[in-house]
């Protein structure tokens, strides 16, 4: 009975969360798919606007979907772990400036975007002329670029994590004799693994869908990312008329997104700290 | 002590390590550079490069690399899909922008107050191949700032199996439309583009017929940024009639039919008739019913429901790097009828060269039709204070189509612009 | 209290003395791989700064290569180990981005004063380059003497060829013409064909003839042409003459000005002291309606916040059940929303939301003007962003559930505890634990969320009598509106509002932080 109420609960909130996506399913496989004149239901079924997406000169989208992907993978892996070192520091370890710091990552990350962008030109534009191999229209510069939000909110969440783990922890392996860099591999991290997974998606997430800067950076059609070369099918004139298309993408777009999902979960609900707590 | 000369002796090794390592890496760099400026100097030297928008990007590549192969450069075509101008604007004064960028020519005033765009002089017999409206738009205070390439307007598009007899007036066709829809042939009177914000640029034929006006104008005739004119009797007098024609009225306006589904509705058949410019053609082609295309009728005894004109422009971008190779692009290159024409192939807008104008006409009757709508057309005015106008004007056309009251929303508009231009 | 229950509160405020270490091989090696990568960088990137003669970078770069050095080699500065390798990259990319903008807030930087001053008058020089009344459009060809680049200029009319140095314009004879007017070949010249001159083209546009009317520049690498600027900078008087007038430098507002008080188009930039801040104040336009916008985006950023944790932990803590089954299909399902890229679906919302033609009319058989009205435009905004934001929030609970000992509930349980009474004193309490950072840091971005407004509604619906200020405008898109929808871009303007806008949400998160501090330092 309680089973049942779970369930017709969790359904519906399923259906809440689906409903759009049908409506852009629906979209993307009918072949006049339009955004104005789709139904919710389906009223044609063709592959054709997928068969459009990858086999389209103007729209080089298998290729947007490897870099998208490259970069996602590289970046939140490497913010993960910058973000972890932080957040370790955060929550272990009491130091002048740990508060304070702490807010100001908050706040740092406030000041609208849309106006550091000239800025971000003015960097890079710098970057570009002495070191090419990092300025505009490179994956390695975006990826600088990623970085730099690497211990915004990221810190935020581990930190918090982190402070559930109880201390008790760590101290007995500093009686024991371990350095602090011996108790964040081995004692933290295998115990943190959920979070870590869960930031690791977050990251990857957050970073498929990052458009702004992604934008003002790749500009060659070969180098675009999903999000920049998907809103150049629907910016201007094209709206319409790629808008099956511009449907299909963003339903691909959430396949590697689901695909690391499947792949973190038995990490996300592994259920290693509840084991830990006890010894 | 054991611990810090082990640490000096790692120091050491890594330094030498990374000596040796550099020492192999260091020469290779500059001869990397050093090989690949010799290659590009074997080619031509230089690179020009191009931004455009996401629908000129292809259309331009075969004459980017044709001229690329004539030149023996390298160009390059990049595509900015949003916030075209500003994202020039920014990269052009970092030095990071294009030498040549692809535009509307209502930027104009903005991009010469910020220094971005250079000149271009084209020789008399040139600038007399273009069609006279198309030089006047690239002409800004008294120069030519690019070379147009298309012109495009809004015309009426209307359903001739639903309504077969081009209208007169606005009247008549609101007449036809509203039979339509009561006989439960159509569902909306009109499909033109109001939204939740309003559309000026759709809405302004029906708003000059009605007698409004955006500014007044200067002695030498140009729009004067001084003269705000939309709280102006005549102009409150157009957005009463906006009124008549809106939701508490004739319903043939209305906030619901927006920029994303005009275009869907009436190549579905929901309406008979569409306000809409020659990049609706593609849809309305492919959803197979018959059409024609005509000017956007007046009001009876109104003004002429004269449309904007926009020309699409090369600029040379005057931070480029490589300036010479961008005029030459420009001035003598994208000028050629042959380029012209196949840039219309690839991208049917009407050509600004006469000449081509003339050809496409004989093999496309549409641009032909879309020209003739916009013969009575101003060209968008290129001045910088043109920015202040689109968005109070268009909250003051959402509020009168919802019925609200035209007179506080033509002053609340006339107030919005004064103070952004700082007129008082 | 959940205190008791996770004996977590024992109260050891000193860790116990550190013993001894040896040096191990990890530790060794883990410092030889710090300073490796050190030197790399510092190896990759001195060079090219040597060459381009950045001293103050190089000089920069190489302390701060030291001071990581010297940190990852040293035992003290536990902390700053692990803090600094992510603070690199904030201090460039973030840091100091949001630093230089926000000093623009004391400039008129934006549209018409871009660059600097020198910039200006170069652009009103060039601007006012007009072809010399009657003088001819030349075939150009540009030519060799020597190593020497010279201009072979032939006049359409006469085919009359003169060969133009920096010295002036002299007949040329014995030059051969081709079809196109221009020279094939002259005696003691080597011709520069196609992409010869394009290699050159750099050189080419640099290129002036004097003539007595002005000068001959080329006009792309085939014609040039003679002309005259009909404005010029005088340095003496710091003003631009021109046959209309004189234009005087007004360092004040960045622009030259004429008696009449009109200016020249091109600005630059000036120093504006506190003007921007001022009119941010001043303005009615502002002032008047930004209390009401503030507090609009309170109750926004509010709801978004409470509304997705709210969602996003029934859902979690519904599937967290140990005989609930199919939990990896609703998983995903519920994931999906997230999954999607965010622009995308914010567009298919506001058209989901259309009056005649949405889905969610004919779904509920209405027929409301959603985005029209303001009481349904901030509900559906907000609606809109619960469905974007839920699966974030359903993820975190989903990872600090595992977190949760369930002995501790079934502990609870079994003491007799309703589910709701268990889950107010035990699970609910060591969430907050963990999510409190997490949901101060989603009101933060909440607050700020651009992307919500601007592709949904655009601030709107306006008022009629206020184009200005719409019923869902946050004050990030009413500050995008006031700094770039009107007389262009304003920079200066925006970073003044913008900072006092930061000013708003740094008390706000402050106060709600330190009101974490007793919570953290009670569990951690």
């Amino acid at each position: 009975m309680k089973l049942a109420l779970r369930h017709g609960f969790v359904l519906a909130v399923c259906a809440f969360a689906l409903f759009p996506i049908v409506f852009v399913v629906s979209a993307a496989i009918n072949p006049r798919g339009t955004l104005a004149s789709t139904e919710l239901l389906p009223t044609g079924a063709s592959l054709a606007n997928f068969a459009n997406l990858f086999g389209s000169d103007t729209y080089p989208f298998a290729r947007w979907f490897f870099n998208s992907v490259f970069i996602a993978l590289v970046s939140s892996f490497a913010s993960l772990l910058l973000s972890m070192l932080a957040a370790y520091a955060f929550s272990r370890m009491r130091f002048a400036g740990r508060r304070a710091g702490l807010l100001a990552l908050l706040l740092i990350q406030m000041f609208p975007q849309f106006l550091a962008i000239v800025t971000i030109f003015m960097i890079f534009t710098e970057v570009t002329e002495l070191y090419p191999a990092f300025g505009f229209n490179t994956v390695w510069g975006l990826l600088l670029l990623y970085l730099g939000g690497a211990l915004g909110v990221n810190t935020w969440l581990m930190k918090g994590f982190l402070d559930t783990v109880p201390k008790e922890l760590d101290e007995a392996a500093t009686v024991d004799g371990a350095t602090h860099a011996q108790i964040f591999w081995r004692v933290i991290m295998p115990l943190v693994t959920p979070i870590l997974a869960v930031t690791a998606l977050l990251a990857f997430i957050g970073t498929m869908s990052e458009f702004l800067m992604a934008n003002v950076f790749l500009r060659d059609p070969g180098s675009k990312t999903l999000a920049v070369g998907m809103y150049g099918m629907i910016a201007g004139d094209h709206r319409n008329a790629n808008f099956g298309m511009f449907a299909a993408g963003t339903l691909l777009t959430a396949i590697p997104t689901v695909g690391v999902f499947l792949w973190l979960q038995k990490y996300i609900v592994s259920g290693l700290t509840a084991g830990a707590v006890k010894g | 002590m054991r611990k810090r000369a082990l640490g000096v002796a790692a120091l050491a090794t890594l330094a030498f390590a990374a000596t040796a390592c550099g020492g192999g890496a260091e020469p290779a760099a500059p001869a990397a550079s050093g090989t690949s400026a010799p290659a590009s100097a074997a080619a031509g030297g230089g690179t020009l490069v191009i931004w455009a928008d996401p629908s000129r990007v292809q259309p331009l590549k075969p004459f980017a690399d044709a001229f690329g192969k004539e030149n023996g450069v390298t160009v390059e075509v990049k595509e900015i899909s949003k916030d075209n101008q500003t994202t020039f604007l920014t990269a052009s004064q970092q030095g990071s922008g294009p030498d040549i960028m692809i535009g509307a020519h209502d930027w104009i005033g903005n991009l010469v107050q910020n220094g971005a765009i250079d000149p271009v002089t084209l020789t008399e017999e040139q600038k007399a191949a273009f069609s006279a409206k198309a030089m006047q738009a690239v002409t800004f205070d008294g120069q030519v700032y690019g070379a147009p390439y298309a012109m495009e307007n809004i015309a009426l598009i209307r359903n001739t199996e639903l309504a077969p007899d081009a209208p007169a007036t606005i009247e008549d066709m609101i007449a036809k439309g509203k039979e339509l829809k009561k006989a439960g042939k159509v569902k909306e009177v009109l499909c033109l583009p109001v939204g939740q914000k309003g559309d000026a640029f759709h809405v302004y034929p029906i708003f000059a017929s009605a007698g409004g006006a955006l500014f007044g104008a200067t002695a030498t005739g140009d729009p004067d940024p001084k003269k705000v004119l939309l709280g102006a009797p005549d102009s409150v007098k157009a957005f009463e009639k906006l009124k008549d024609l809106g939701e508490k009225g004739d319903g043939a306006l209305r906030t619901s039919i927006t920029n994303e589904n005009y275009i869907v509705n009436f190549a579905g058949g929901k309406c008979a008739y569409l306000v809409s410019g020659p990049w609706a053609m593609a849809d309305v082609k492919k959803a197979g019913l018959s059409y024609d295309i005509s000017a956007v009728p007046s009001f009876k005894d109104g003004k002429p429901a004269t449309p904007f004109v926009g020309v699409q422009t090369f600029f040379v971008a005057s931070k480029g790097k490589s300036k010479a190779l961008a005029q030459e692009f420009v001035a003598n290159y994208v000028t050629n009828v042959d380029v012209a024409m196949a840039l219309y192939k690839a991208d049917p807008r009407p050509p600004a060269l006469t000449a081509a104008l003339q050809q496409v006409q004989a093999e496309d009757p549409d641009a032909a039709k879309f020209m003739d709508a916009g013969k009575d057309g101003t060209p968008m005015p290129a001045i910088p204070e043109m920015a202040a106008i689109w968005e109070p004007f268009g909250i003051a056309e959402n509020a009168a189509v919802k019925g609200g009251d035209p007179a506080e929303a033509a002053a609340a508009a006339q107030k919005a612009i004064d103070g952004a231009l700082k007129n008082n | 209290m959940a205190v008791d229950v996770r004996e977590a509160a024992r109260a050891e405020s000193t860790p116990p003395a550190r013993p001894r270490r040896e040096i191990t091989t990890a530790f060794v090696v883990s410092r030889i791989a710090v300073l490796a990568v050190t030197a790399a960088i510092l190896l990759y990137a001195v060079p090219p700064l040597a060459a381009a003669g950045s001293w103050a970078a190089l000089t920069l770069l190489c302390a701060a290569a030291a001071a990581v050095a010297f940190l990852y080699l040293t035992r003290r500065f536990v902390p700053a180990k692990y803090l600094v390798p992510g603070t690199i990259f904030l201090l460039a990319f973030q840091v100091f981005p949001v630093v230089y903008t926000a000093t623009t807030a004391f400039t008129n930087f934006g549209d018409g004063h871009r660059g600097t001053k020198a910039e200006a008058v170069t652009a009103i020089e060039t601007g006012s380059v007009r072809q010399a009344p009657g003088s001819p459009e030349y075939a150009l060809t540009p030519a060799l003497r020597g190593d020497e680049l010279v201009f072979l200029l032939v006049d359409p009319k006469t085919k009359q060829v003169s060969l133009g140095d920096p010295a002036g314009l002299t007949p040329l004879a014995g030059a051969e013409l081709g079809l196109t007017g221009k020279v094939v070949s002259a005696p003691g010249l080597t011709v520069l064909k196609g992409p010869e001159a394009a290699a050159r083209a750099q050189d080419i546009s640099a290129f002036a003839v004097p003539t007595p009317g002005g000068l001959i520049k080329a006009n792309g690498l085939s014609r040039a042409v003679e002309g005259r600027a009909a404005l010029a900078y005088d340095a003496s008087c710091d003003c631009v003459r021109g046959p209309d007038g004189t234009w005087t430098a007004d360092e004040e507002q960045g622009y030259f000005v004429n008696a009449r008080g009109e200016h020249l188009a091109q600005g630059w930039q000036v120093n504006v002291g506190l003007a921007n801040f001022a009119r941010a104040l001043t303005d009615p336009t502002i002032s008047g309606y930004f209390l009401g916008v503030l507090g609009w985006n309170v109750v926004f950023a509010l709801a978004s916040v409470l509304g997705t944790f709210a969602l996003g932990m029934g859902v979690a803590l519904a599937l967290h059940h140990p005989r609930m089954r199919g939990t990896r299909f609703y998983r995903i399902a519920l994931i999906l929303p997230y999954a999607m890229p965010a622009f995308a679906m914010l567009l298919v919302w506001r058209d989901l939301f259309n009056r005649d033609f949405g889905l969610v009319n004919q779904l509920l058989g209405t027929h409301v003007d959603w985005l029209g009205e303001p009481g349904t435009a901030r509900l559906g905004v907000i609606l809109v962003n619960l469905w974007l934001g839920f699966p974030y929030m359903f993820l975190v609970t989903t990872g600090a559930l595992q977190a949760i000992p369930r002995e501790l509930t079934e502990a609870a349980a079994i003491d007799g505890a309703t589910p709701w009474r268990a889950f107010r004193r035990v699970t609910l309490p060591l969430l907050l634990v963990a999510l409190t950072p997490l949901l101060i840091s989603s009101f933060a971005f909440n607050f700020n969320n651009f992307n919500a407004i601007a592709l949904t509604t655009e601030g709107g619906p306006f008022p009629a009598a206020s184009p200005q200020v719409g019923a869902t405008d946050l004050l990030i898109t009413y500050t995008f509106r006031l700094a770039f929808g009107a007389g262009g871009a304003q920079f200066g303007f925006a970073a003044a509002i913008s900072v006092f806008i930061f000013a708003i949400v740094a008390l706000i998160s402050a106060v709600a932080f330190r009101r974490t501090r007793r919570q953290e330092e009670v569990y951690a």
